[in-house]
């Protein structure tokens, strides 16, 4: 079964990559966003009254749209967050507003922490496009993994080795392997309920069997939403949205963490309050429903049924929100880990089919190669590129988000370039080097631009990964430096056995 | 689950799997210059399941039967990446750091027990 393992880990390896890297990232989605978002310190606003003007922002705008989605603020999140859509399929508008004014906010226009959480699933492709696409490679690698495990025989006794004095395919063979065992419970669980999180999108013929086109229905009966009420087709009179917060708050006992509206400008308009998911496994929001108008309690979604639950403690455990900070550094370690995994395999095919002697390496090493270079130690290009730019570009740029995620890009498919034109010998050096490198920049530019002191932990963070990737850079120089020795030596021990 | 109870977990884990990393020949070796007898690979292994059960006991008794599962195997990667990493770069070390990780896992008992 190696041959299966092999195939199927280096055809979609690439993509793994930057799905466990970009998804690792989105770990800390929210605190990138707050350092993205520069401009936004924390303060305390009255929530019923942000959530007021939010409602009368949109009321204004978009009075037509077939719902709105409004986030009040927080103390750590001082801004709503508006959606607005006229098509239950999307497309989805975004704004963000000031909670003091209920005008648009004046922080910098950036995708934020969001931008990584999308591509991980979606790869910055058309929405279903992407999800497809990551789903098969995920399929992929679930057979990636158990047939990892079959062709892995030693998998006890070799579960603590790390040979690092050997030959060079033997110590990445290890790392591989460690990387892999060690955390091998955690990937197995990524990975599975990863999928489970669009296997509605991956299977949708049960409910399709059973509620036809009528999805809102299957949601109801299901637990996951309220069914509301139908419209009646004149225009309504609706409650100021904060009187609305006002009475979820009360009958709940915290600030609820969405509130949703339905038409809002039929007289049959209804509002969902959504708060957080109470302390658990499961990913699982109770909402109180009301009438627009009225402000009339019309229905609750709490107690949710087995099959619901257990989708929703797998995306609880795929999001791990229950972990607090020390737990969720371990968490983190297990991601970079499977990252880890990916990139010792993809490095491992190259190396264990590198030519003896003086052959000229084949188009298709050649390829991995490059391929290889290009996203290992090009993504952590194109990422510190998308802090920089966050940075440096200027503020009253038109589509600015836009132009970071292009920077993201721009810079990712130099370094691929890059990779193919260097020679091989000094590629990995040179890029791992530029990576660090703009890592290290991150810091010293964040100092001059902003310098805000609830920012040094972000900067130490990024500090720290350059210095990492600048020691990668050390190693794959020695690497190199002494590779014909540590032949040398391997063919010794060899002769001597 | 606490920070104590976390290092707790993780104290208990890296003794355990070293103790199970030492019973095997190739660890051993690495660590001692001679193949491990017999009778100490019994005893270290049957140390090493113990110490993984202790820990797996420590963190359902702290997280309870829905958080402890999931948080004992989160620390159970730190713990095995530690004695990789130390059995790659100073195996000499591992016996010692692995004897001294458990009266520091008593010393957490109080602080778990009262948090």
């Amino acid at each position: 079964m190696a041959w299966l393992h092999t195939w199927s880990g280096l055809v979609v390896g690439w993509v793994l990559f930057a799905i466990f890297v970009t998804g690792t990232a989105s770990y800390y989605r929210s605190d990138i966003s707050r350092w993205m978002r520069p401009e936004l310190v924390e303060t305390s606003v009255d929530p019923a009254a942000a959530a007021t003007r939010a409602g009368a922002y949109l009321r204004k705008t978009v009075p037509d749209a077939m719902g709105w989605s409004v986030r009040p603020p927080t103390t750590e999140n001082p801004t709503v967050e508006v959606y607005w859509w006229r098509d239950p399929a999307g497309p989805f508008q975004r704004a963000l507003l000031d909670p003091s004014t209920g005008e648009l906010s004046r922080a910098r226009d950036t995708g934020g922490g969001d931008f990584l959480y999308r591509f991980h699933f979606e790869l910055s492709l058309p929405p279903l496009a992407g999800r497809w696409i990551v789903s098969a490679c995920a399929m992929i690698l679930l057979i990636a993994l158990i047939s990892g495990v079959v062709t892995h025989r030693r998998i006890f006794v070799d579960f603590f080795t790390f040979r690092r004095d050997r030959s060079m395919q033997r110590g990445w063979l290890d790392a591989h392997n460690v990387a892999g065992v060690l955390s091998l419970p955690f990937h197995l669980m990524i990975v599975y309920t990863g999928l489970v999180t669009l296997s509605s999108m991956l299977m949708p013929w049960g409910i399709k069997t059973a509620y036809g086109d009528d999805v809102l229905r299957y949601y109801a009966e299901a637990g996951i939403m309220s069914p509301g009420r139908p419209p009646e087709g004149r225009p309504g009179t609706p409650l100021p949205l904060g009187a609305i917060l006002s009475r979820a708050q009360a009958a709940a006992g915290e600030v609820p963490e969405v509130l949703l509206v339905s038409q809002p400008a039929d007289a049959g308009a209804t509002v969902t309050a959504y708060f957080e998911e109470p302390h658990g496994l499961a990913h699982l929001h109770p909402q109180i429903v009301y009438a627009a108008d009225t402000g009339i309690e019309i229905g609750r979604v709490g107690e949710a049924g087995a099959a619901t639950r257990t989708g929703a403690v797998m995306v609880g455990l795929h999001e791990d929100h229950f972990a607090a900070a020390p737990l969720r550094l371990l968490f983190f370690l297990c991601r970079a880990l499977g990252a880890a995994t990916v990139a010792s395999g993809l490095i491992l095919w190259a190396v264990a089919r590198a030519p003896k002697g003086a052959d000229p390496a084949g188009f298709g090493l050649r390829a991995v190669r490059i391929l290889n270079l290009g996203t290992i130690a090009g993504l952590p290009i194109g990422l510190a590129a998308y802090f920089l730019a966050n940075r440096l570009l200027p503020l009253g740029l038109d589509a600015r988000a836009a132009w970071e995620m292009g920077c993201f890009f721009a810079a990712w498919a130099c370094a691929g370039a890059g990779a193919a034109l260097w020679p091989q010998g000094r590629a990995w050096t040179s890029t791992l080097s530029i990576a660090a490198l703009a890592f290290l920049a991150i810091p010293v530019v964040d100092a001059v631009m902003v310098g805000q002191p609830r920012f040094v932990g972000f900067d130490a963070v990024m500090a720290i990964l350059g210095l990492i990737l600048l020691l990668a850079a050390r190693l794959a120089a020695r690497r190199r430096a002494d590779a014909p020795r540590r032949t040398a030596r391997a063919l010794q021990t060899t002769a001597r056995a | 689950m606490t920070v104590a109870a976390l290092a707790l977990c993780l104290l208990l884990g890296f003794s355990a799997f070293s103790s199970l990393a030492l019973s095997l020949d190739r660890h051993h070796r690495a660590a001692f210059r001679t193949p491990v007898p017999k009778r100490r690979a019994g005893g270290l292994r049957a140390a090493g399941w113990a110490g993984l059960a202790l820990s797996f006991a420590a963190a359902v008794a702290a997280g309870g039967w829905n958080f402890g599962p999931v948080q004992w195997i989160g620390s159970l990667t730190g713990a095995a990446l530690l004695v990789v990493a130390l059995m790659a770069y100073q195996p000499g070390w591992l016996r010692i750091a692995a004897l001294t990780a458990l009266p520091l896992a008593v010393l957490m008992l109080p602080l778990v027990l009262t948090g």
